[in-house]
């Protein structure tokens, strides 16, 4: 026996070692019954308890790990979950749909007959055509109809002949006018109070 | 440890076929054939992707998107599923890649916002905790706090270790199926696998929850 297994055998093993020789276990590894520390282990009756207590340790750890997992899923969960995969695999089969706007209560039609096409299509060439032939006939009528006076002038001689020169007294005699006539029946007592144009004027 | 998977060989071969029939469906359009078979393959592997999934992201509506997202996504890439690798395999890696994504959008998400604190995952309403019939609310407010030192200590492992200890431990997987899953060389799963044990024993023992006694279910353990 050499030294070094010699002095294997007598050191105790420590977290390292049990960790090695697990996961070489875990593995299904036969290199580690081989090992030093194997043979120590098989031989120590304090290292195979602290090795039973590692692995026991592991055995909870994994228990732990399950059981947090299953808290978090339980079979309704589980139920949920599958009838949403098989929603979204049933939705990948079915082709995409145009949603309608929520204004109008039937689905947007992306697929119209012939006959409506060809309406629609026959209508908005014919405004188009309409549209620009209008044009046309605007630009070739245009240069007959403009008035051969320059622009200033025909403005000023509009101007003159629309618009009557504005006199003070017509502002007078519209307000003799009102005074002479009350229209309003209901209104006559009260207009009997008040004092007229032409008494207000008078001692002028 | 793969104990609980010898007997699952069988199971396998099963899901496999399941998995190539689904695809030859697929092929010939009967879809809705397809779906109805795909849908035992889901109920079949779903509480196993949800707990993988919740192991990664610790966070119970992420993990279902995320296990929503990998059945869809297996579903429509089932052309490019090979029959010689078990379904389950083919599968645990679109989860888990799923997942990885899941996280490191997460990562630069929170480089720019800060977290509101949440509550413990799994923590239900105290009155549920204290009427339920199950273990007194003593035992669960220590098995939740041993929990959530596991997890937090996990958290602290590097991604690959933290993947191989939980693929290989929690999931019972051989080796060789995570080296399948993570692309990962054999030799070095277990150089994972042994630094992860000794990591998480050093994380947990450094904090002080490794060398306390617990009791659980009125017997009394000790963890070291």
């Amino acid at each position: 026996m050499s030294l070094l297994r010699a002095l294997g055998r007598r050191r105790h093993l420590d977290d390292a070692a049990f960790s090695e020789l697990w996961s070489a276990a875990a593995a299904g590894s036969d290199a580690a019954v081989a090992t030093p520390d194997a043979e120590h282990l098989e031989s120590c009756a304090a290292c195979q308890a602290r090795y039973d207590a590692f692995t026991d340790w592991l055995a909870d750890a994994r228990v732990d790990a399950i059981a947090a997992a299953d808290e978090v899923f339980p079979s309704e969960r589980l139920a949920a979950q599958q009838s949403h995969i098989m929603r979204r695999l049933e939705a990948l089969e079915r082709p995409a749909r145009v949603i309608a706007f929520p204004k109008y209560a039937q689905p947007v039609s992306s697929t119209r007959s012939g006959p409506q096409r060809w309406i629609a299509a026959a209508a908005a060439a014919g405004l188009i055509v309409g549209l620009g032939a209008g044009e046309l006939l605007d630009l070739r009528r245009g240069p007959r109809l403009r008035p051969t006076m320059s622009e200033p002038e025909a403005v000023t001689q509009t101007a003159r002949g629309n618009v009557q020169p504005v006199s003070l007294n017509s502002d007078d005699a519209l307000l003799y006018d009102a005074d002479l006539s009350p229209r309003v029946e209901a209104l006559q007592a009260l207009d009997a109070l008040t004092p007229r144009v032409r008494d207000v004027e008078q001692p002028r | 440890m793969t104990g609980a998977h010898a007997a699952g060989v069988a199971p396998r071969e099963a899901d496999s076929a399941s998995a190539s029939a689904v695809k030859a469906m697929q092929a010939e359009g009967r879809h809705p054939e397809a779906r109805e078979r795909y849908a035992d393959l889901v109920a079949r592997h779903q509480r196993r992707a949800s707990r993988i999934a919740f192991h990664y992201l610790r966070d119970g509506a992420e993990a279902d998107e995320a296990v929503q997202d990998a059945f869809v996504k297996a579903y429509t890439h089932l052309s490019s599923f090979r029959e010689e690798l078990p379904f389950e395999v083919w599968f645990t890696r679109i989860l888990i890649n799923g997942c990885l994504d899941r996280i490191k959008a997460r990562t630069r998400r929170e480089r720019w916002l800060v977290s509101a604190p949440e509550p413990a995952p799994g923590q239900s309403d105290f009155t549920d905790r204290v009427a339920g019939g199950g273990p007194s609310p003593e035992d669960q407010v220590l098995a939740r706090e041993r929990r959530q030192k596991l997890a937090s200590a996990l958290s602290r492992l590097p991604d690959r270790q933290r993947s191989v200890f939980m693929l290989s431990h929690y999931e019972g997987c051989t080796s060789r199926e995570v080296s399948a899953l993570t692309g990962l060389n054999e030799s070095t799963v277990r150089v994972h696998l042994f630094r992860a044990i000794r990591r998480l024993r050093t994380l947990l023992t450094d904090d002080g929850s490794a060398r306390q006694a617990t009791i659980t279910g009125g017997k009394r353990r000790v963890l070291t």
